[in-house]
């Protein structure tokens, strides 16, 4: 009767905080991260002003200022570059199109990120003296860029090429699907496919060219990992325009087939 | 060589030439008025000629926009098939498609990575 009791008491505990689990998606990481970002936005401007009267009056109370602010600007710092990586991962896990052996691996870096800046921000509140602050501070944009900017790019690139992915997938499934229906009609003899089946190899064709332009995509963001001095931001443009150009390609596609059924569904009289 | 005799005398005074009547400041001041007054009266004849004639005609037309007919081509001469069950099937799902390649959200706008200053000196 305790066991049940203690058991019934420990359940109830519980379930709001598994609500919260189950609620948790990528709108809420992102409004996380807006909040967050706002936060830091106001911590930097005290951080500007103190950082200023510090560097014209030298005294000790401006100094301890300018302790103050740049601490709580670096920790909103912290939490901002946190929960966008979470936001990331939120977005990665809900986008179709990527194997989920791939997104294993990417939540895996993205974990390793968020706790190495929380535990950064952690160590920011331990430092003595603005010295000892500011060289704390500067690991983070070691951090920053050495690691986390490449995964960032690599993560936002994963998820276009996942919506892609997806979209192609699908195409290939109705070109999959009209092929048997071609064969079908065919082999009855009541229509002639052969237009179609043009079409439907000039469809095929289409879909090859979209794959060479996710494959170039891929291989300027490979770039990324080698030549640490380029812009990774200009890489990840670059390879953005692949993917662009990749996208017309698959709604090329999608129009040929609409007008594959347009061709069925007239006579053969009518071209 | 002559002598030079002259009696200065005797000689006449040059006659004085009349001096230009120059306009008085009033008669400027009151002409300037009287033109001004001219130049006011035949703006308002050009202001109430126009409300005149915008209130005859009416206002002025302005391009309104119309909409252009969406072109749906029909077909005249439909075969067998287009009706097929099958056939609608694969029609619908590729409108679906269509959706969605026009929704997608290539630039991810709201997913850039923050600005942050990530230097601190002093």
């Amino acid at each position: 009767m305790i066991k049940k009791l203690a058991l019934i008491i420990l359940l109830n505990f519980l379930l709001p905080f598994s609500v919260l689990a189950q609620d948790f998606n990528f709108n809420r990481a992102l409004s996380d991260y807006l909040y967050n970002f706002d936060l830091y936005r106001q911590a930097y401007q005290e951080y500007v002003s103190a950082k200023e009267s510090f560097l014209q009056y030298k005294t000790l109370t401006s100094k301890t200022n300018a302790f103050q602010k740049t601490l709580k600007m670096t920790q909103a710092r912290d939490e901002t570059t946190r929960t966008y990586l979470i936001a990331l991962k939120m977005k990665l896990g809900e986008t179709e199109g990527i194997s989920s052996a791939e997104k294993n691996v990417f939540n895996l870096k993205l974990d390793n990120e968020v706790n190495w800046y929380f535990t950064h921000k952690e160590e920011l509140s331990s430092a003595g003296s603005l010295e000892d602050l500011v060289e704390l501070a500067n690991k983070a944009e070691e951090r920053y860029q050495q690691q986390t900017e490449i995964l960032i790019y690599q993560t936002l690139h994963k998820i276009l090429v996942g919506k892609e992915n997806n979209l192609a997938e699908k195409i290939n499934t109705q070109i999959a699907v009209l092929k048997e229906k071609l064969k079908e009609i065919k082999e009855r003899g009541d229509k002639n496919v052969s237009l179609a089946e043009r079409w439907l190899l000039e469809t095929e064709n289409r879909l090859l060219r979209f794959e060479e332009k996710i494959l170039a995509s891929q291989e300027k963001m490979e770039r990324m990992e080698k030549g640490s001095w380029e812009d990774k931001g200009q890489i990840y443009k670059e390879s953005q325009l692949n993917l662009q150009e990749a996208h017309q390609y698959l709604k090329e596609a999608n129009r040929y087939l609409k007008e594959i059924i347009r061709e069925v569904k007239t006579a053969d009289g009518k071209y | 060589m002559g002598n030079i005799d002259q009696d200065f005398e005797n000689i006449l005074p040059a006659e004085e030439k009349p001096k230009k009547k120059t306009p008085s400041r009033k008669i400027v001041f009151l002409g300037g008025l009287l033109l001004l007054f001219f130049l006011i009266l035949i703006l308002i004849a050009i202001f109430l000629n126009l409300r005149q004639r915008r209130s005859f005609f009416g206002t002025l037309p302005t391009p309104t926009p119309t909409p252009t007919p969406i072109l749906v081509e029909e077909i005249t001469n439909p075969s067998f098939y287009a009706t097929d069950s099958g056939i609608l099937k694969i029609e619908e799902e590729l409108k679906k498609i269509e959706g969605e390649l026009d929704s997608t959200d290539l630039k991810q706008a709201s997913l850039s990575p923050p600005l942050l200053d990530w230097e601190v000196k002093f």
